[in-house]
């Protein structure tokens, strides 16, 4: 997006700017069209033979290992989720019972039931944060680069370390959130613990740690806009609120989509939080669908079973991706 | 803070393009920059409060770090510790091993990193650069991949490592022992390489002008000098950036490492954290001090090469 541009440096980087529909966005999107530029025919002559053979030469390591560690496993996921499988005796065919028995399960109802709240709640709302943040820092003030580090620090942290830290603010007894609830004379909770409110806690810790990469993409799509609409928008006297309304969000569109994928597909996968400040408890209010994942897989060593649940994750991450791209896709037409 | 904030934005953003001089009055403009003045205020004033908001837990996790047990057990807390007590870290080291957990992240982040750096751009150099048949193909598969979710995975990538043949015991056929499990082998390499990696790699070397492969040609050098010598050394930001991402992601990462290992000695920081939680779940002192050594040297990195982190995450955008 911003790289070839935002890389300045100087170099021959800076010689061909990397149109916008080359990123993972475009990939996302569905836009790949640049990036099936043909390279630089070599003249068909003696080197011919010997250039092929380099290129498939530097790319067999990758290939054998993403061939081995995402490709098997993927067609494997879907292969074992039809069998009974618990890695001491051979896998059992057993068609789509584990199907079954996950829709029937209400620990994966109510898992599947969290993972949405969890998505309809941390990603807008972070989203509606970060993009505002992104132009209050697209300002030129000059402590920006301290503030766009504070914002983007918790996402450059462990989430384990740092649900850590919330686990220990959640405390009921002596934490900080209390304390703080305390002076302004609102009663604690005990956050964590209780099933009405551990769900929103698990939300909030993922808002807090959501907004920093969601801004940054935010304010590398804000430098593309130019600044004349602003100008033109000012002559005819727009206010400031119509500017942001009129012409930022519109023109953050493509930027919006693909936050909010990756968002989702971020979201969806919530692991490393719920393992610490809940796991997944208490009686399930915040266990989430790869909570369950790893609870049948290793666990319960149900391996079977386990891969149905994230043959159903992966089902549901698809469709979302899909509804996001048409949505990109018409916007374009 | 997100009640208040949207409204603040939308009075504020939009001041974005420089005032026009057009308005020719003088008074006018004094007026404007008063105006513009105090918008610098109030934004300033709000991020400032934003950005407290964002790092109080960090904060927190630093002064917890340094309090006694007695102060940790006052209600309601104090902020800022009363005494510094800086033997709870070396008291925190005694009650759990964290310099080896600490050791075996910078172990396995720096690995992913080297195998990352190398078989990750060379992969985007020849896609990119080198026209050979199957290529499209390859660069299609790669991005596919790019879509794979981690749990859609990560079951037969934990029985591939159980499994793997004539390692931990196993016979040619894969039984009879644990494989890769409790060893570097399985925290290494299948987080080596990531299809992200190779993606950046790709469009970094794609944007180099093809001059200069032509020129090295016509001077007789092979593909894997120009490679090396020609194209590399011109992307050595995409070198600080696939790195840097690489490292942080590494040394972040959980739930493998809980997966694949039991020992203390294998016993990455994070998953070091966990454990010492689950024991000693009433230490805080101690915990907030093993956080503090988990999350500090991420926080450096970051902060000395800000650059990079960001230009990484504007584009790859894939945790």
């Amino acid at each position: 997006m911003v790289l070839a541009a935002a890389d300045g440096t100087g170099t021959a980087l800076t010689a061909e700017a990397t149109p916008a529909a080359t990123g993972p966005m475009a990939a996302l999107t569905g836009r790949l069209r640049g990036s099936r530029r043909r390279p630089p025919r070599v003249t068909p002559s003696r080197s011919g033979r010997k250039t092929r053979r380099a290129g498939w030469l530097m790319v067999a390591p990758t290939i054998a290992h993403i061939g081995l560690w995402t490709l098997i496993p993927v067609i494997a996921t879907f292969a074992l989720s039809l069998t009974d499988y618990s890695v001491f005796d051979a896998p059992a065919w057993i068609g789509l019972d584990n199907y079954i028995e996950i829709i029937n399960d209400p620990a994966f109802r109510k898992a599947t039931w969290n993972t949405i709240v969890y998505t309809f709640w941390t990603v807008p709302v972070s989203m509606a944060i970060a993009v505002v943040i992104a132009v209050m820092l697209n300002q030129k003030l000059r402590l920006q680069n301290w503030y766009r580090a504070a914002f983007f620090l918790p996402q450059v942290t462990a989430t384990v370390a740092i649900a850590m830290v919330w686990l220990w603010m959640f405390n009921p007894q002596t934490g900080l959130v209390n304390g703080i609830l305390a002076v302004v004379g609102i009663p604690g909770q005990a956050w964590l613990v209780d099933p009405e409110w551990a769900l929103w806690a698990v939300i909030l810790v993922g808002v807090w740690q959501g907004i920093g990469m969601k801004m940054l993409i935010y304010i590398a799509a804000l430098q593309n806009i130019d600044e004349n609409l602003y100008e033109a928008a000012s002559l005819d006297g727009a206010s400031a609120v119509r500017k942001f309304f009129a012409i930022t969000l519109p023109m953050l569109k493509p930027a919006t989509f693909f936050v909010f994928v990756i968002s989702i597909i971020g979201a969806f996968q919530v692991f490393d939080q719920v393992y610490v400040l809940t796991d997944g408890g208490p009686a399930n209010a915040t266990t989430m669908m790869t909570y369950e994942v790893y609870r049948a897989a290793f666990q319960d060593f149900r391996m079977g079973l386990a891969c149905a649940q994230s043959v159903l994750l992966f089902a549901f991450l698809l469709v979302m991706t899909l509804i996001s791209r048409r949505a990109t896709r018409g916007d374009e037409e | 803070m997100s009640t208040s904030t949207p409204a603040m934005a939308a009075t504020s953003a939009p001041d974005l393009p420089p005032s026009r001089p057009s308005a020719s009055n003088r008074r006018d403009r004094r007026a404007r920059d008063r105006r513009r003045f105090a918008t610098r205020s109030l934004l300033n004033l709000f991020l400032l409060v934003g950005a407290f908001t964002m790092i109080v837990p960090f904060l927190w996790m630093i002064f917890t770090s340094l309090k006694s047990p007695a102060e940790l057990a006052l209600f309601p807390p104090t902020f800022w510790p009363q005494e510094w007590r800086w033997e709870n870290y070396p008291e925190a080291l005694a009650a759990a091993p964290f310099h080896i957990y600490f050791r075996n992240s910078f172990i396995i982040a720096f690995s992913h990193t080297a195998i990352t750096l190398v078989f990750a751009s060379m992969a985007g150099y020849a896609l990119a650069r080198i026209p050979f048949r199957g290529r499209e193909w390859i660069f299609m598969g790669i991005v596919a991949m790019l879509m794979i979710p981690t749990y859609s995975k990560i079951v037969p990538q934990f029985l591939i490592v159980r499994f793997m043949p004539l390692f931990g015991g196993n016979d040619i056929l894969g039984q009879g022992g644990t494989g890769w499990l409790n060893s570097w082998w399985a925290l290494i390499i299948p987080g080596g390489l990531s299809a992200s990696a190779i993606f950046l790699f790709r469009q970094f070397y794609l944007s180099l002008p093809k001059e200069l492969e032509e020129a090295a040609r016509l001077d007789g050098l092979g593909e894997y000098r120009i490679f090396a010598q020609i194209y590399t050394p011109l992307v050595k930001p995409a070198l600080a950036t696939v790195g840097l991402l690489t490292f942080q992601d590494s040394w972040n990462n959980f739930l493998w490492p809980l997966l694949v290992t039991t020992s203390d000695n294998l016993r990455v920081i994070q998953v070091g954290l966990a454990v010492f939680q689950q024991l000693e779940g009433t230490a805080w002192g101690y915990l907030m001090a093993g956080t503090t050594l988990a999350t500090v040297p991420m926080v450096l990195l970051f902060l000395f090469c800000q650059k990079y982190f960001v230009q990484g995450f504007a584009n790859a955008g894939i945790k």
